[in-house]
């Protein structure tokens, strides 16, 4: 099955001046699984509903499957959606939820029964379709849900943070559910959260969204290694990105009374960067990104050690009353609270951003 | 010592209620059962001499002159009055239903002009005492040739509860998640079969626990049916025992008789909805 969910310049007022979304324009290619991802209040699950048709849409239009459905009514879209809360038919079986839109498309019983066997068999289900959805668990309930939009086969899947009221457990396990599922359908799927792990894990390409408006689409792996602006360094990673501001002394960075040499190649592959002589940047570090070796770059005090188990989480002094770096290292690091830390930076891997914009350097 | 007498008082306080509640209807029962002349006897005695079930006999079958005291009862009226009562509750029940089901859903979901005033002043008419109105009403309904008819008295009952019967389902649609109602538009539903298959459903204890306040709300209407019927056309059991009440003297047993009676129907329906809406409570969480 192909087919595409296209948003040119979409655009969404509220009443009262609100712009929720604001020219977003993208295109989920034929059975790619797109996430759209933001914190609350982004603009994220209003474009999903614009595209449901559950909204008006001020401006702008929307395609799915090159057909333009901006002012369709949502049954005629030919989607399938998700919802946070499952909004399951409380007064119908698990069977009837599931084949209530093929009801509804008036498809023969004996279809109806073949499609929604088949899609319980797939998820799971098949010894609980007589059950009302209050006899059912979250997952359960969930699994229902996703039934009840895969059985249509639409042109579409349209979900809203699906995995929200799922225990962590059972998110990361129906994480992996959904992939394959919709890796099954083929169908293309857009996808929203505000949790940047599902975004990262789940997504073919990733959007974000931050107050309505588009900041960065790309692979998962783009949108680590090259965040446009330090809204998406920050968003993308866990934990955040360090964003240390510091002086460009032309061949290194200057932040409290360290130093850290850039890398001759780093300079040329960004060669805005030079620009920046004798001016502030904000430096971006990964956590990640620090080791603890004696060949240190920088030593810190360190306020603070978590151990993971299977690594340590170090908060280190950033020099600044209530300002933190954190940094991720191996379990046998040797650190200690209230000592100072000898820590190299894998300098190959800093980032850059202009203070005032927050852009990029490149 | 303590949860001794706590246990006592809450002893002590159901049997209050309970004696409150079912007094007069114990007071009713054994009245229906007695002869006028243990009734009017002085000191009166509250269990009859001999039970008898007279006063039942002529109730439904009409008394025989002067026999009764004062109470003149006819055979067939009493019975007529009860199935009066029985389609004004039906018929207001299920028409108010009707409208107030949509317009609370209406003014719940859907976004339209002046949605919100039109809501207040449905809403705000149930602070008007009918008494205010009842004098042009008569003269509308009068002009209409509605009185003394079951459709007038419904009219009045169905535009008089509807303001009360959609506040309630409306506090109970801003209640219920917009979800499952979204979910039906996006499996194919257009929105009166969204509204059909997914929010009645959705809303039906609400519906049910209405259902049960209209039904009594209008078997226990006494004041209009009084000022807009005149024959047993239309008569409801409320008015209908008042007749009862003879000019000198009054039949107690057939006064009790009657009373006796006109409460079983809303009792059935007060069982039959308040087990259905404890069940939907219990079903839903």
């Amino acid at each position: 099955m192909s087919g595409t969910i296209s948003l040119e310049a979409v655009t969404k007022h509220f009443p009262g001046g609100v712009v929720a979304v604001n020219e977003l324009s993208l295109e989920v290619e034929p059975g790619e699984f797109l996430v759209l991802v933001g914190p609350s209040g982004c603009g994220k699950t209003t474009a999903l509903r614009m595209v449901a048709g559950l909204e008006p849409v001020t401006a702008g239009q929307i395609r799915i499957n090159d057909k333009i459905v901006t002012k369709l009514p949502p049954r005629d879209r030919d989607i399938a959606m998700v919802f946070q809360n499952y909004a399951l038919y409380a007064h119908m079986s698990v069977r009837g939820n599931m084949g209530f839109g093929l009801k509804m498309a008036r498809m023969p019983k004996d279809e109806i029964r073949r499609r929604v066997d088949e899609a319980a068999a797939m998820l799971g289900l098949v010894d609980y379709l007589d059950r009302k959805p209050r006899q059912l668990s979250g997952g359960q309930r969930q699994r229902v849900a996703m039934g009840r939009a895969i059985v249509r086969e639409p042109a579409a899947f349209l979900m809203d943070e699906p995995l929200s009221n799922l225990d962590a457990k059972l998110r990361v396990e129906m994480r992996g559910e959904i992939i394959r599922v919709q890796r099954r359908i083929a169908a293309p799927t857009l996808y929203v959260t505000h949790d940047q792990t599902e975004a990262m894990t789940m997504g073919d390409r990733v959007a974000i969204l931050r107050d309505g408006v588009l900041q960065q689409l790309g692979t998962p792996d783009e949108i680590y290694d090259n965040p446009v602006n330090v809204f998406v360094a920050g968003f993308i990673g866990s934990p955040s990105m360090n964003l240390i501001t510091a002086r460009m002394d032309g061949t290194g960075v200057v932040f409290d009374r360290t130093r850290v040499e850039i890398p001759p190649a780093t300079m040329t592959g960004r060669p805005g960067l030079a620009a920046y002589t004798g001016r502030e940047v904000v430096v971006g570090i990964r956590p990640e990104d620090f080791r603890a070796e004696d060949d240190a770059t920088v030593e810190l005090k360190v306020n603070r050690v978590e151990s993971l188990g299977s690594e340590l989480m170090a908060y280190l002094d950033g020099g600044q009353e209530g300002f933190e770096i954190t940094a991720r290292l191996e379990r046998s690091a040797q650190v200690q609270e209230g000592e100072r830390a000898r820590l190299a930076v894998d300098r190959e891997r800093l980032y850059f951003f202009d203070p005032e914009t927050g852009e990029a350097i490149g | 010592m303590t949860t001794l007498s706590g246990r006592l008082l809450k002893t002590v306080a159901v049997l209050a209620i309970v004696v409150w509640s079912l007094g007069p209807i114990v007071l009713g029962v054994l009245t229906s059962i007695s002869t006028q002349r243990d009734v009017a006897s002085v000191p009166s005695h509250w269990l009859p001499h001999d039970a008898t079930t007279t006063a039942y006999h002529e109730l439904l079958q009409g008394t025989r002159g002067a026999a009764a005291g004062g109470t003149v009862t006819e055979a067939g009226t009493f019975t007529r009055s009860m199935w009066n009562s029985t389609q004004l509750a039906l018929e207001t029940t299920a028409i108010t239903l009707i409208v107030s089901t949509m317009a609370a859903y209406a003014f719940g979901r859907l976004r339209f002009r002046f949605g919100g005033p039109v809501l207040a002043v449905l809403v705000g008419t149930m602070v008007i005492p009918i008494f205010v109105i009842v004098i042009s009403l008569f003269q509308v309904l009068a002009d209409a040739h509605l009185i003394d008819t079951k459709r007038g008295l419904i009219l009045v009952f169905v535009s008089t509860l509807t303001p009360l019967a959609t506040w309630l389902l409306y506090t109970q649609v801003k209640e219920m998640p917009p979800e499952p109602e979204e979910a039906a538009l996006i499996d194919g539903c257009r929105r009166w079969q969204a509204f059909v298959r997914v929010v009645v459903p959705q809303m039906s204890s609400g519906i049910a626990a209405v259902a049960a306040i209209l039904v009594l709300s209008v078997w226990g209407e006494f004041l209009i049916p009084l000022l807009l019927t005149s024959t047993m056309n239309a008569k409801p059991v409320t008015v209908q025992i008042t007749e009862y009440v003879g000019k000198y003297t009054t039949n107690y047993p057939i006064l009790a008789a009657a009373g006796v009676l006109a409460l079983i129907p809303p009792a059935i329906v007060a069982l039959l909805l308040n087990k259905r809406i404890a069940g939907m409570l219990a079903g839903s969480s």
